[in-house]
Parts: C-alpha cells; structure tokens; sequence
C-alpha cells in the first residue's frame, strides 16, 4: 500500500475548522482510497500560497492520528511521482464540449487537479490534438471572481490535452490510446479515469475496451457513467452485470449531477450539523415533502433521446429519487461513502412501489402567447408524430417506515412549464391547538411552517414562520427566515460537474451511485414504467409555459397537499 | 405570598380577539356596561376596518351595523389578506381619519356616546413630555383615539392651557411614512389639550379637576383614565385624590403607574396595599414599556404560532438563554432617581425578568390577559432566588479615549462620591420546573457599555454524535445553533445555522437565517407606549403586570438586593464604552455559557 502525499495547502488564514490543512492525494490503490478517506474535512477551497499556486509538501500526519508509516515500493523513493490521466470518451459531443472539459479546467485553475496530469479526448471522428484544443477553448471560461493569469492558464491547460481517434468498439484503437497514455505517464503511478460522455448503447463495448487494453497497470482505473442507466429494472440489471464483467463495483463512478449541487451536498450538513432541524425530521412534525424540478423549454429539436426515454425515467427515478433518499434517511454512521449509501439503499428499500393511481403524467402541447407560438412536444421533428412520451409526471411516493410512515414524498417534474427551478419543499404539520388560530382566517394550510431549500436557480434556504406584523393591532402574517447565497456567498458556487470529476479522481464514491441502489431505485419505478407503456395511457396535455397538467393538483389534493411552488411568489 | 385575583368575567365578544375585546369590565365600572360596549363595538368596528381597509386598497367601507361587524372581525384578517397586501410590498395604509369619523357617527342606538379623558399628572416632567404626549398623538394621528377624548395635563407649575399646548406642541412629530396632514392633525389634537394646575396631594385641587372633565365630557359616557407620570413617593396621595374625588360617574377610571413599584419585596407590598385601598386590581395597570417592545410582542407568536420552534423550547434542546440590555450612555447628570434604585431594579427585576417569564412559561389556556399572566406568575415562582454568588455588579469609572474624556458615574454630580450603585449587573437565573430545569438564564444590564441594544439569544445543545465534528474545529461552542431576537435596535431574528461554504471543498460556517425586520417591514414600528396607552384605553391587561406577579420578581431579587446594600459590596469597575466587567465572564463560564453578543460577529 502505498500514499504518497502530493502536495499541501498550507493557509496563512487561521480557520476555526480545522488546523491541519494538508490533503492526501491519490492513492495507488483502491483500498487505501477506502480506508484513508473518512474525514471529509480534508477538503477546502483553494488557499493559495503567496505565489498563488500549490505548494509540494509532504506530511503524514492526518488530523493528529498518526498514519501508519506506508511501505514504499522499491523503485520508490518519495519521488516517485503520481499522474492522473482523464480520458473523455465522446469527447466532440455536446456534454464533453458544454460540461466536462470546462470543470476540469475549472478544476485545473482552482488547483484541484495534481501537479501532473493528461486529459485525453476520445471519439471516432479525425482531429488533431490542435483540433480538439481549439474546440475546447471556445468553451472554457474562467470564474467570475478570479480572472487573473486566466489566458497563460488556459493556455497551459490546452498544452496538457490530446485527442486520439478509435472506433468505441476497437480495442486495438484502445491500446493506441493506452501506448500513447503511457507516453505521458513517463513512468509516474499512473491512475485513469475515463469519462463516458456516449450513448447507453456502446457503454458495454468502451468498457470493455478500455479496461482490457488500456487500464493503468500500477495505479487506478476508474469509469465515469452518466444516465440512462438501463431502461428498467432488466435492462438495467444487465447493464451492470456486463460492467461488472470488466470491472469491479469500485471502479465503476455513476454520476447523478444532481448529487454534485451545491445545495444538495448542504442537504445533510443541514440535518447533522445543526441541532434545530433533526428533531424536527419526521412524521411527527413533516406533514408532506415536496420535490419539484421545472424546466421552462421544450425538447427543441433534441427529442430524439428524450423521447426513448420520458421525463420520469430521465429526471425523477434518479434525480428526484435520489435527493428523496438523502433527506430522508437515517444518520449515517459516518460520512464516509459507503455508510451513507447504505442509509440511502434502505430509504429506497423502504419505499412503497410507485402505482399508476399515484402519478399523473402530462405532454406539453403548443401554445401561443403575446403573438409568439410555442411549439407542441410532437411539434418537434425528433419527435414521433403520436409519441405518448410524458414530459410532465408528477408521482407520490410513501416510506414506509417508522420514521416516515403515512408522509407523501410529492414529486413533480416537467418541461415548457412556466418557469426553471428545483427545489425541495418541507411543509410542517398544523400547530397543535393553536392559540392564534383565528388570526389565520380559514386557510391554516398556508399558515403552516414551511421549509424550502432551492437548489437552482439563485440558490437559497429559507423557512417560512408565522410572524406578528409590527404595528398596534395582532395581525400575523408568514415571513421568511432567509438565506440568500448570492448575499452571503459572493464567491461562485462549482458547477456540479467539478464535484463530480474531482470526487472521482479523489475516489470519494459518496455523490456516486451504487448497483444496490440503482437496483432499489428501479424496482420502485418500473412496475409502472411497464404499465404506462402497456396499457398505452395518454399523457395529459397542457401548454407549453403553462403550470402543467391540472391533474397534478389532484394527486396533490388526494393526499391533502398543495403544491408549495404554486402559491408561493418567492 | 401572591394574592389571587378572580378572574375578569368573560367580556361580551370571543375570548381570542384580544384586541378587539371590549374593554368594559363590569368590576371596574358596573354603571356603563351596556353603553361602553358599544363604544367598543365601535373601536373593533375600526380596528376590524384597518384589516378590511387593506383589501379594499384603501377604500372607504360603508358603516356597517357594529354588532354585524364585530363578529365578522375574526374572520376579515385571513392570510389571503396579508398576503395580497404583501406581494405588493406595501404595507396597509391605515384609513384616513374622515373615514374613521363617518365610522363613529354612526348610528348608535342608546344616543349617548363614549368619550375618554386621559389625565397626564405630572405633566411638565420628561417622561411626560418625550413620550406620553407624542404617543398619545401618534395614536389619534392614526386614528387609534375614540371620536371623543379629552387630555389634560396635571402638575403644580402654573400653566396655561396655550402654554401646555406650545410644550407639548414641541415634541410632536408625525410618522416618517405619513406626513398628510400633519400640521392639521396636529392643531386638532392640541386643540383638546388641556392644563390644570394642583398639588398632587389635594383633593379639593382634583375636585376642580373633575368639574374641569365634566364640562369636556358633556352628557357622554366617560371614561377616565390617569396616567401616573410622577416620583413614586406622591403615587399614593395622587392615586386617592383621583379616585376620591376626581372617577367617572359612569364610565370605568384606570391608573396607569410607572417603574419603581418599591424598592423591595415589602416597599412593593406596601404600595400595592395602598393602591388597593383605592382601586380595584383590574383599575391598576403597571406600565413595563419593555412588554410593549415589537418582538417581545412576538414571542408568543414565534412560539405558539409556529410548529418549528414548540418542540426545541426545552432544557431537551436548549443550553441557555441569555437576555442582554446595554446602554452606550451613562447617567450624564441625572443619577439622582438612578443612584437609589441601581440596575438591577431599574431593568433586571422587571424589563429583563418580564422577557423570560414571557419566553419561558408554559402554553396559556388562551391569548387573555388573565391566562397569560396565570402563566408568567408561574414561571416566577418556579424560580430559584437569587443568589449573590450568581450575580456580578460593576460601575463604570471614568475614560478617555481618542482626546475624549467620559465621566465615571461617581463623577455624575447628582450622585454620590461613594455611591455603590452597580449601573452594570449580570445574574445567573434558574428556573426549577419540569422544563428549564438545570438551563442558566443569563441576565446582563448595563449603562456606559459599548454598544446598545436589547435582545434575547437562545443557544441550542450541540449536535449529539456529530458527524461533522470534525470541520469545527476545536471551539464545539461556537458550532452550536443560536436564536436570536433582537429588540432594539434594527430589530431582527436570526437563527444560526451551520451551512456548508459552497465550493469543493467540505467546509462548514455559520450562517444566518434572517428576518430583519427593516428589510421585511417597511412601516415604522410604533413606540411601545403607544401600544401601552392603547391597550390601557381598551382595557387589553396582557402587557401589564399584575400585583402577584409583581410580588413574585420581588421575591426573587430582594434577599439578593438587601444582601448586597447590607454588605456593602463593591461593585468592579469598567470604562466607560468598554465591554462591562470581566466578572460576567466568569459568572457566564461558571455555567459553561459564553457571552453571544461577544462573539466574533460584532
């Protein structure tokens, strides 16, 4: 076993948090990643030295906890160096271009990424390493708050990309690319990530690939997924069961970005740091949870992959879903990856299977508005003429246990509603024997405590509390308790993609999702999935920046909820 | 022992408008039931008025039959009211006062009206003229007076009524955010202002008074109430006086009196006894401006309103609660009342203790007076008496800072060279009942600090087994969750979470969720006295302290007080604008508690 520690931050702010700011990067192997990685406070936001950029330093102290003294390989001296190489396959698509190579430049700038380090694109189409470049640039950007020495970085970030052309199914392409990796690895611990930025079809054929001509052979290789992940429960199960052929649970990363939001990530800070919201976190006093994701646009013109799947499979079973298991599962024993995934797998076990009654499912239709049409989701050429694909559903879902026993988890999700937005809405049960009942007039559901963490945009916390308004006679009304994070963080927050990558290189499996839980996640969904598809049932329609289907406010009703997004103008 | 009272016999309307109640009380004045209800009728017609007013966009409502509109009051202040007004961001406009007087000239069935004469004694002093008068303007400017009142000032100096008039004409000022017709108003009100002059102990002086009122009143119900403005050694002769020969024949007659009532547990007692020889209980209301403070008032809302916080307000999730009173002035020259009484009876024994028996008591059987204050008595006699070992006192000395020379307090020449008075204290209270066992109620007061402000913090326990134990760092103290309510100034709450900074790494703060009420509420918060007065004119008793409740503080801080006088003990001194004595700090530390308002935020 082998850590080597690469560099160290060290900070000339004195931060009440922690003294020790050195952070252990890379490990050689997947275990030692494992078992060094339980103290989450390692990581911070850059404090530069004065020169700005990280300073090498070795320490094997780790928060007063003598380490045990590691066994250096032979070759090995200190100096051996680690490397990381990112192999973006599918790099001329859309995501590559838009996301992925932007946060690791991101990461790059900030100085998250080791001293060496190669990103390599991946794809069929014939470009040069000049080519590839000259794409990425137009693309990266630099933060807001930190321009500084921006084009020299960018520049010496570029230097750092190559591009290699292979078929996805070639593995003689991959050992190309694996003789070339090593070219740059010169000899370092060579780890691998490679990120698969293609389509669910030739998953299965890069993996196998890659792993068996071009995975590292003395440090890590891991594999980045991104959705769909199967189609249900079957298909998923043999997707996994192929990777696992090649693979081993360890090296597989499937990356949720919801779970890399910023707000998400405070979800569980939220619940454990703080005193005043645990006790608050049940049945006993959380009257119903609402998940709501809004999309202001359509498909436009990109309905092709949309359409295959639906928005319950490509928003709710696995961002909805997941947000769901993080608020309301157990404490973790620790805040190690593989504790809270276990606490989310028995949330998601817990779970009640979804049943068609309980979802109402709706397909934009076009609409004009002050002159100006909007198209129907079938207006879109991508699009099968009598497509019955939901771009709307909203679904209540129940946990049946001790904890959450009789609460609706409310989800809703759509496209061309009348506005962008994701939130999570907590609405508190009625104050019991209320002294002030009569102030509230007869509506006491909108004077109930109210609890709304938006994820995006203009990301916020704020609970809503029933307040006196100043002034000589007794009149209540609802106030805010705000945190606004433009106000109190002016810095930018990371897109959710940086986390992600930079989570993976580091090996924290915490924001990625396990087979146990894609598997649990599945079978709520798929009995219904099934069912919609057989029994054909036509989506509600609605227009196209509307609020969506009106049957959402009777699922909501039938349950004695409001939807919180709906009457509140904050 | 505390005297038991028997409670108010239910008032005609429904028990939870508190503000819209009548404020007859058949105890009180047993003659004008029937006919001063009726005024109330009116007055919660007016009131229900100012709520309909914001629906209407302000538009004038035709008179209704008051009866009608009484019982539908209840129900016209719905949400959906507030939040309409809300969303436009604009707060009610209260109605203007033709629209109020086409309200009260309604038709009332008996013929005869209700006016009410409010009778300043001890007009001329400072308190009378900083506060009383503008409030009293501030409420007939907003249209909160009946149709018909009088004011008269009372003292000895000799005065015109023009006089009193260019007085109190001096200190009026209209709200910043409603200067219409501000110089009319003005002239108006003053036009029923009135002097006489007298020695506060001579009846025949307030016989003149009476005839005086009558002739004002006219054939009207009248209502009568006095306003004690003056030291409390004449309180008793004026409190005869009055009720011998100057109550209302008709119409119920009130006192309002003002801090010190006694020195002690038995000076208190003595008072009271002699006020009672007077008047009835429910005749005496002791004005503690404090309990008419915006957020005191919201206390109970924030508790009993709201389901978040009911189930933290325990010893189960609460570490300590600490109320906080500092001055950034000294006496400058009027030590005199200040030297006998000290700190601890002028804000600790009555403001500060007021707050946590209104934060700590348990949830009253209803929003009456009578319910609440049965609560608040109990949590008073539940406390433990305090003790000298959990008390510290300072006195400020002299200090220059930046060329500036600020006085000690035994420089004040109106006190004393050795005066012991402690112008700072800070105690350690508890509060023996199944709730707050074993939670330190930390009290600090102090003149000549470096800030002033008044607020409550409540520090919550720490996280049990917490998981991020480790981003805190070593001082857990800090990492707790805190709610704090700011009274004055800027008033605010803001409860202390610990956030994640957003970034990649994994680094926790502190963050505010905020409500400041500035940004929330544009409208200018109304002076407490003007909420007092009101409530005293209406009859509402919440906000005033009732004699068992005043014996019960008596008993928790007299043994401390005599102990202190007794043994002579020497307050620490502190600078002038510096933090107060170290002291406190050791006092707090006894109890593992850490001062919040020291903390690094300020």
């Amino acid at each position: 076993m082998t850590i080597l520690r690469f560099y160290q931050r060290p900070s000339s702010l004195s931060i009440a948090f922690s003294s020790r700011h050195e952070r252990s990067f890379s490990g050689s192997s997947e275990l030692v990643t494992l078992t060094t990685r339980r103290n989450q406070c390692w990581r911070f936001s850059p404090l530069k030295s004065s020169n700005g950029s990280p300073l090498a330093g070795a320490s094997w102290k780790d928060d007063g906890k003598e380490m045990p003294v590691p066994k250096v390989p032979d070759i090995g001296s200190q100096l051996a160096e680690n490397t990381v190489s990112i192999t973006v396959v599918g790099a001329s698509g859309d995501l590559a271009k838009k996301k992925i190579f932007p946060a690791l430049f991101a990461l790059y700038y900030e100085g998250y990424l080791p001293q060496h380090f190669t990103v390599f694109g991946y794809a069929r189409s014939k470009l040069t390493d000049e080519e590839l470049r000259h794409t990425i640039s137009t693309t990266l950007t630099c933060r807001v708050d930190k321009r500084e020495n921006c084009s020299d970085k960018m520049e010496q970030f570029l230097r750092r990309c190559f591009y290699h052309s292979g078929q996805y199914g070639s593995e003689v392409d991959f050992c190309e690319l694996d003789n070339k990796l090593k070219e740059k690895e010169d000899g370092k611990l060579a780890n691998r990530l490679f990120y698969l930025s293609i389509p669910p079809n030739i998953f299965v054929d890069v993996v196998r690939g890659a792993s068996r001509s071009a995975s590292s052979p003395n440090g890590w290789t891991r594999f980045i997924v991104e959705k769909p992940f199967g189609r249900d429960s079957e298909s998923s199960s043999e997707l996994t069961r192929c990777l696992k052929m090649y693979l081993i649970e360890e090296q597989i990363f499937r990356i949720d970005h919801y779970l890399g939001k910023e707000l998400v990530e405070n979800l569980s800070v939220l619940r454990f740091a703080n005193l005043v919201f645990e006790p608050l976190w049940s049945r006993n006093y959380i009257r119903n949870v609402q998940l709501i994701f809004s999309e202001d646009f359509g498909t436009e013109g990109r309905g092709g992959y949309f359409d295959h799947y639906g928005i319950i499979r490509d928003i709710m079973q696995n961002h909805l879903l997941q947000i769901l298991a993080l608020f309301a599962m157990e404490t973790p024993v620790s805040l190690d990856g593989e504790d809270i995934r276990n606490e989310k797998v028995k949330v998601l076990r817990s779970m009640r299977v979804l049943k068609l009654d309980d979802v109402v499912v709706g397909q934009y239709k076009g609409h004009t508005k002050g002159g100006k049409s909007f198209p129907a989701y079938t207006d879109d050429p991508t699009v099968p003429k009598g497509s019955l694909t939901p771009t709307f559903a909203a679904a209540s879902l129940f946990i049946d246990n001790a904890r959450w026993d009789g609460v609706p988890f409310l989800m809703k999700a759509g496209k061309a509603l009348h506005r962008r937005g994701a939130e999570i809405r907590v609405q508190f049960r009625h104050v019991p024997g209320n002294l002030y009942k009569r102030k509230f007039g007869t509506d006491l559901d909108k004077a109930t405590n109210e609890l709304v963490i938006r994820v995006q945009p203009n990301e916020a916390i704020y609970l809503k509390i029933n307040n006196k308004v100043p002034g000589l006679s007794m009149r209540l009304d609802s106030s805010n308790l705000n945190l606004l994070y433009s106000e109190r963080y002016p810095r930018e927050i990371p897109d959710a993609y940086e986390r992600l990558l930079l989570d993976a290189i580091e090996g924290e499996r915490r924001l990625f999702i396990r087979s146990d839980e894609l598997d649990a996640a599945w079978a709520i969904f798929s009995p219904l999935l099934r069912e919609l598809e057989e029994k054909k049932v036509v989506p509600e329609l609605y227009p196209y920046g509307s609020r969506g289907p009106v049957g959402a406010h009777y699922l909501a009703a039938k349950y004695n909820v409001r939807w919180g997004d709906l009457s509140d103008s904050s | 022992m505390a005297v038991s009272f028997p409670k108010c016999p239910s008032s005609p309307l429904p028990p939870l408008q508190t503000r819209n109640r009548a404020w007859s009380s058949p105890l009180s004045a047993p003659v004008q039931v029937g006919d001063s209800s009726k005024w109330a009728l009116l007055e919660a017609t007016k009131r229900c008025h100012l709520c309909v007013s914001a629906t209407n966009g302000g538009s004038a409502v035709a008179p209704v039959e008051p009866s009608k509109k009484v019982q539908d009051s209840g129900t016209k202040t719905t949400p959906t009211d507030h939040s309409t007004k809300v969303e436009n961001g604009i707060r009610p406009t209260v109605f203007s006062s033709n629209e109020f007087q086409d309200l009260k000239t309604g038709p009332d069935n008996s013929g005869r009206e209700s006016t009410v004469s409010i009778t300043v004694v001890g007009a001329s002093g400072d308190l009378a003229k900083k506060k009383i008068f503008p409030a009293l303007f501030a409420l007939y400017y907003e249209g909160f007076l009946p149709k018909h009142f009088t004011i008269f000032g009372y003292a000895r100096s000799k005065m015109t009524d023009s006089e009193l008039r260019e007085m109190v004409s001096r200190t009026l000022n209209c709200r910043i955010d409603q200067r219409e017709n501000c110089d009319a108003k003005m002239e108006e009100f003053l036009k029923r202002c009135f002097y006489h002059s007298g020695q506060y102990d001579s009846e025949a002086h307030f016989v003149e008074l009476d005839k005086k009122l009558k002739q004002h009143e006219g054939s009207r119900i009248s209502n009568r109430l006095y306003y004690l403005s003056i030291p409390p050694n004449i309180f008793l002769d004026v409190v005869k006086c009055t009720s011998l020969a100057a109550s209302s024949e008709n119409g119920w007659t009130r006192v309002i009196v003002e801090k010190p009532f006694g020195r002690d547990a038995e000076s208190s007692a003595a008072l009271t006894r002699g006020l009672k020889q007077y008047l009835h209980e429910d005749q005496i209301f002791r004005i503690d401006h404090y309990l008419g403070k915006e957020l005191v008032e919201n206390l109970s809302v924030l508790r009993f309103s709201n389901l978040v916080f009911e189930p933290l307000w325990s010893r189960q999730y609460i570490r300590n609660v600490q109320i906080i009173f500092s001055e950034d002035f000294g006496t400058e020259g009027r030590g005199g009342y200040f030297d006998s009484y000290g700190i601890i009876r002028d804000i600790m024994q009555n403001h500060l203790l007021q707050i946590v028996a209104l934060f700590a008591m348990e949830t009253p059987t209803s929003l009456e007076a009578e319910d609440i204050r049965n609560e608040k008595v109990k949590v008073l006699r539940s406390m433990k008496t305090l003790e000298i070992d959990d008390v510290v006192i300072g006195q400020y000395k002299s200090h220059t800072r930046g060329g500036v020379v600020y006085p000690g307090y035994t420089d004040d020449k109106t006190v004393p060279n050795d005066s012991l008075t402690p112008t700072f204290a800070a105690a350690a209270l508890f509060i023996n009942n199944a709730r707050w066992d074993g939670v330190p109620f930390l009290m600090k007061a102090g003149k000549a600090l470096h800030t002033k402000r008044a607020e409550i913090r409540v520090q919550f326990r720490h996280v049990p087994g917490n998981l991020y134990k480790k981003c805190f760092g070593t001082d857990l103290d800090r990492a707790t969750n805190e709610l704090v309510i700011r009274v004055q100034p800027d008033e605010a709450i803001y409860l202390k979470i610990n956030n994640k900074i957003p970034g990649l790494g994994m680094r926790l703060d502190r963050s505010n969720l905020n409500l400041h009420y500035a940004v929330r509420y544009s409208k200018e918060i109304p002076c407490a006295y003007e909420r007092l007065l009101l409530d005293a004119i209406e009859g509402e008793r919440r906000l005033f302290i009732r004699s068992d409740e005043l014996d019960a503080a008596w008993a928790l801080f007299t043994p401390l007080l005599k102990e202190l006088e007794e043994k002579r003990i020497a307050p620490e001194l502190y600078p002038y604008g510096s933090r107060g004595p170290v002291g406190a700090h050791y006092l707090a530390a006894k109890y593992n508690v850490r001062w919040g308002d020291l903390g690094a935020e300020h």
